[in-house]
């Protein structure tokens, strides 16, 4: 076949140019660049997967010595039998379950509350409210004197410790703020008009229509929660109150293990409780991913 | 008190305050709990800073000591080793994580395949939400000295190195690996606010400098960077402004073996008030949170000036 003839395209100053990239053929726009950059991809994401694989597979396996392994050799559920029928295991299942829910709980309400005042332009004193909370992001206390307030007002060793603490979250406050302001004013000045109360509006207009940004904050106050290791370790000693995260960590230091079953070796029942962590997560991920992306962009729009 | 204006809009003036405030009782009822929690979280610790001027082993009275605890912290050089090893982890740290985060935003913006684009995006994501403690327990399982480390075995295999090193538990290993694992968790999220910047860019912009004669290249250099240049300038500031915060992803990764060379501020405090037994002074380490807490302050606010000087806006 005959070599097709090359459009030609000249700028009226006669400098020849490429064709326009909607007149190119769709094929010829894969280039070796292309292969390249997608290959880059593939491997960024076995880099990104083959550790969390590499954790899976092994706790799966109940053989010892995984060694290179990327399958395993002789498969079996022991590891998460010895995990879910074991007390000193579901014991921090249930406080990271139960802290996770309250907590998530009473950090919407504090934050869609005061992101609420916060919109109320003509407010007295809005100004300083919105400062005295501000303030707390540029400073604080530091640890030592957390811990002895905490310790004062009998939060150490009580499971509302960590439940409370993280609820005031100023920087999900700001978010919820910027989603408000968002909500046209009529609607508020029209509810008003109409003899509702501030409580009326805030149940019966500004909730109902923040649907999405109370997934995202909601799912950024529960990642919060269920991932928090630093204000158990600070203000818990009590094992009996350790959340899944610090059992985790107690596991993975000391050879202190829950008695196995079957043919679970310790190594399988630290493979699998680090894949019980990160379970509930990898489960709804796909389908809150949005959510969670929308959360970092609702302070972005409004830029 | 309503007066027209020249326009023919009205201007209302304000009303007394006891009056506005009367109309806004409910909000003030409603912002009651989250003052209490702010004063109690966050308002009541800032009365404790007070102990950094004192001596306190908890049991007993504080005993006054004026400056002493501050002339005892510039004296140590564990002090020094954590105010540094604070600064370089989390600046190294935020450089590679950004850089990394750029390049791949750059590429991931290059993809043609709409679909492997999205999967990319989905599977880079992922680490974000795995907690520190699964973080490093998935690493310290990869990276263990025995048979059962991967990294170890595979290095093994391709004759890089003889026998397994404990990398974790050597200093000079363990900040390349703590550098490491930070860009394995972070740099995907990270590329979200970037992809937003370029989603943004007006593909005529492209059109135009294709029609120019630019190259894919060119375009990436004289189009796209630009374009990111003043997001990337943002996440640095925003960044830095934060970096005296670390401590759990440090925490998390460190063991006996390289703890006093691996320790930053909030480590430090922490060792040296719970696990220092009877002799812990909670005087001294509060000293060592109050220094903690006014760099943060003053990069705070370096931060919030430079960020008003380059997009108009502060950052808090």
């Amino acid at each position: 076949m005959a070599k097709q003839a090359e459009l030609k395209y000249i700028t009226p100053a006669g400098v020849e140019v490429p064709p326009p990239p909607h007149l190119n053929k769709a094929k010829s726009q894969y280039t070796v660049f292309h292969f390249i950059n997608g290959f880059v991809f593939i491997l960024v994401c076995l880099i990104i997967l083959v550790p969390i694989w590499k954790v899976l597979i092994d706790s799966l396996d109940l053989t010892s010595g995984y060694g290179m392994k990327l399958l395993p050799t002789k498969f079996g559920l022991d590891g998460y039998v010895s995990i879910f029928t074991n007390k000193s295991l579901l014991q921090p299942l249930w406080v990271s379950i139960y802290t996770t829910v309250a907590g998530t709980f009473i950090g919407l309400l504090l934050s869609t509350m005061g992101a609420y005042v916060l919109i109320q332009w003509d407010m007295p004193g809005r100004t300083l409210f919105a400062n005295l909370l501000l303030f707390t992001m540029i400073f604080s206390g530091g640890m030592i004197p957390s811990y002895l307030v905490m310790r004062a007002v009998h939060l150490t060793d009580n499971p509302l410790g960590p439940i409370l603490l993280p609820a005031i979250n100023v920087y999900n406050l700001v978010l919820m703020r910027n989603f408000f302001e968002g909500i046209p004013k009529s609607l508020f000045e029209s509810a008003d008009l109409d003899g509702c109360t501030p409580m009326g509006m805030f149940w019966r207009i500004a909730l109902p229509l923040s649907k999405a940004a109370l997934a995202s904050i909601g799912l950024m106050f529960a990642v919060a929660y269920w991932n928090d290791y630093t204000n158990f370790k600070l203000y818990i000693t009590n094992r009996d109150l350790y959340n899944f995260q610090m059992k985790l960590r107690d596991m993975m230091q000391s050879s202190d293990l829950p008695e196995a079953v079957g043919g679970a070796t310790e190594n399988t029942i630290r493979n699998a409780c680090i894949i019980t962590a990160i379970l509930p997560f990898m489960i709804l991920y796909p389908f809150l991913q949005k959510y969670f992306v929308k959360g970092i962009n609702i302070g972005a729009v409004k830029e | 008190m309503a007066s027209s204006t020249s326009n023919g809009t009205i201007r209302v003036g304000k009303k007394p305050l006891g009056q506005r405030m009367k109309k806004y009782w409910g909000f003030y009822l409603m912002f009651i709990p989250v003052l209490i929690f702010v004063a109690v979280f966050h308002y009541a610790p800032m009365f404790g800073i007070r102990y950094a001027f004192y001596s306190w082993k908890i049991v007993g009275d504080p005993q006054w000591v004026g400056l002493a605890n501050f002339e005892k912290l510039f004296k140590q050089s564990q002090f020094s080793t954590s105010f540094w090893n604070t600064i370089v982890f989390s600046v190294v740290k935020l450089v590679l994580n950004t850089g990394m985060a750029v390049i791949i935003s750059l590429l991931l913006n290059e993809m043609i395949s709409i679909k492997f684009k999205k999967l990319s995006q989905t599977i880079i994501y992922l680490p974000h939400f795995m907690s520190w403690v699964v973080t490093a327990s998935v690493f310290s399982l990869l990276l263990a000295p025995s048979a059962n480390g991967l990294i170890n075995q595979v290095l093994i295999k391709l004759h890089i190195i003889d026998e397994g090193i404990y990398y974790l538990a050597d200093k000079g290993h363990w900040r390349t690996w703590y550098y490491i694992i930070n860009l394995w968790r972070e740099t995907g999220w990270q590329t979200i606010i970037f992809m937003a910047t370029l989603t943004g860019i007006d593909p005529g912009i492209y059109e135009a400098a294709s029609i120019d004669g630019a190259g894919r290249w060119q375009k990436m250099w004289y189009v796209t960077f630009p374009a990111l240049g003043n997001t990337i300038i943002t996440v640095l500031i925003l960044n830095l402004a934060k970096i005296m915060n670390l401590f759990e992803s440090v925490f998390v990764l460190q063991n006996d073996s390289v703890r006093r060379a691996t320790n930053v501020l909030q480590t430090y405090v922490y060792y040296q008030t719970f696990n220092a037994g009877a002799s812990a002074d909670y005087g001294y380490t509060t000293a060592v949170g109050l220094f903690r807490s006014l760099v943060g302050l003053a990069l705070m606010l370096i931060c919030n000036w430079a960020s008003k000087k380059v997009r108009g806006r502060g950052i808090v």
